[in-house]
């Protein structure tokens, strides 16, 4: 139930870090997931995979946490959910023209997280891969 | 009334104890939880067999909520036990002091949820011909859901059914709630239709960029003379449309992203009718995320189990399944989001 995280290094095409999210994304640790990524940016990473195999339920604060990887790693300040009102969307300006940042992709998306990355919109936003091989190979 | 402790005890209950802790006398100063588990200075500091032991319990609401324990050869002596006298009285206030503001911080929040509950429990429209039942319920964190249900001031006064979820939970859900639904409201009112309602409120929101959270939105107009239904949904989950016929429960597909995320929510528009006797199910995903004690998720299947079990009772027969499932599910959790719906049916 809860949710745990591991990060580890790979040399694509650029170095990659492959953060793997195993349990459940909801509102009480979604918050956990941006912190990390914030760490992870400040120790050098520019180009970052969120492995989802093991995760089995997203709730809708996780996509809050996806959408925020995104701009860390734009090296936008990582926003605070809990303030709410500060935040920036010059992400979606990037994004309006149809045109997919790279900087984040995703792998591994079991069928009830990739429904709701669907329904939602998100992958407009993110590259969604079958597994590992295929993300690194893609950056 | 351990745990008092061990939440301010780093913070506040460690300096308090640091000056004393390890006095020349040889004495170390500790204190404990009711568990007898260290919660600050210096256990082990120094020979704690050595000499005898002097302690004071710490009482906290009328409670027992630890001790203050001094250990070591000076141990014994008046200077000793006033000193662990005086600490434990001085810990108590603190924690006495700590929990006022904890109570006070619980007021403020159960009054959010009172005010956040007079946004959502509006009395639904009478409109003849059909049967409005509805279900809110706030999580014990503040969430963000909220509905809305009114009539148009066009010409043939359709029914505007809202249902939305704000991303995320607390004071900033519940505020962008309190902004997103007037917002809405009013874009419905001065729009031609759900989808160009959702797209002008997303505007805003993206324009003021003012906010990290997100909200899916589904907005549906009701035709009361024919039961027509238009919709846009913003990332929200699909309604259900329950056929008179008693066959399945149909999901009204097509959706666009949610509101907040991007320039363009780009919802399509959606049609159905909504011919007598069948019946139109909203919900956030407060219902099929709600938690058993065993981490089971409510998820499609019982939601569809339930409406099948209330569907002979209309539109309050099913609202009245869907809510004693989910709290039968969830017993005696509280719930971690909120539980919110809407559902609509016409009369045969």
């Amino acid at each position: 139930m809860a949710l745990e995280t591991t990060a580890e290094n790979v040399e694509g095409r650029v170095p990659i870090t492959i953060l793997a999210l195993d349990g459940e994304v909801d509102a009480s640790n979604f918050a956990s997931i941006i912190d990390e990524v914030g760490a992870l940016y400040r120790a050098g990473t520019r180009h970052l995979l969120i492995d989802l195999t093991n995760v089995r339920f997203l709730a809708s604060s996780g996509l809050v946490a996806l959408h925020s990887a995104v701009r860390i790693m734009h090296g936008d300040a990582p926003p605070d959910p809990e303030s709410g009102w500060e935040a920036l969307h010059s992400l979606d300006r990037d994004t309006a023209g149809g045109v997919r940042q790279s900087e984040v992709r995703l792998c591994g998306a079991q069928p009830a997280v990739e429904r709701v990355l669907v329904r939602t919109g998100l992958t407009q936003l993110f590259e969604i891969h079958p597994d590992r091989t295929s993300a690194i190979a893609a950056f | 009334m351990g745990s008092d402790l061990r939440r301010i005890g780093r913070r506040s209950i460690g300096p308090i104890v640091a000056p004393f802790a390890e006095l020349e006398t040889g004495l170390a100063i500790a204190v404990e939880d009711d568990a007898g588990d260290l919660i600050a200075g210096a256990a082990g500091a120094i020979d704690l067999d050595a000499g005898s032991e002097a302690t004071h319990d710490i009482i906290v609401s009328r409670r027992r909520a630890g001790r203050v324990v001094a250990r070591g050869p000076g141990a014994g002596t008046a200077l000793a036990r006033a000193t662990v006298a005086s600490l434990a009285a001085a810990i108590a206030a603190v924690a006495e002091a700590s929990s006022d503001a904890d109570r006070l911080i619980g007021q403020e929040l159960a009054l959010g949820r009172r005010l956040q509950r007079s946004f959502v429990s509006l009395v639904a429209p009478d409109v003849p011909g059909f049967e409005i039942a509805s279900h809110y319920e706030a999580a014990r964190e503040i969430g963000g859901d909220f509905f809305d249900l009114f009539r148009r001031r066009t010409r043939r006064r359709p029914l505007s059914i809202v249902i939305a979820d704000v991303t995320g939970k607390g004071i900033a859900a519940a505020l962008m709630m309190a902004f997103v639904r007037p917002l809405l409201h009013a874009a419905i009112d001065h729009t031609r239709g759900p989808v160009e309602a959702l797209e002008r409120t997303n505007r805003i929101l993206v324009g003021e960029r003012r906010s990290a959270l997100f909200i899916t939105v589904l907005c549906i107009e009701l035709d009361v003379r024919t039961g027509q239904l238009t919709m846009a949904n913003g990332g929200h989950e699909p309604p259900l449309l329950v056929p008179a016929g008693g066959q399945a429960p149909r999901a009204l597909e097509g959706s666009g992203t949610l509101l907040g995320a991007f320039d363009r929510v780009d919802a399509p528009e959606c049609t159905a009718v909504l011919e007598p006797g069948d019946v139109l199910v909203c919900y956030t995903d407060g219902v099929t995320d709600a938690k058993a004690i065993d981490g089971q998720r409510f998820g499609d299947d019982r939601l569809l189990a339930a409406i099948e079990s209330g569907r002979a009772g209309g539109a309050h027969g099913i609202a009245g399944a869907i809510r004693s499932a989910v709290d039968t599910f969830q017993s005696d959790m509280e719930p971690a989001d909120d539980v919110t719906f809407v559902v609509v049916g016409r009369l045969p």
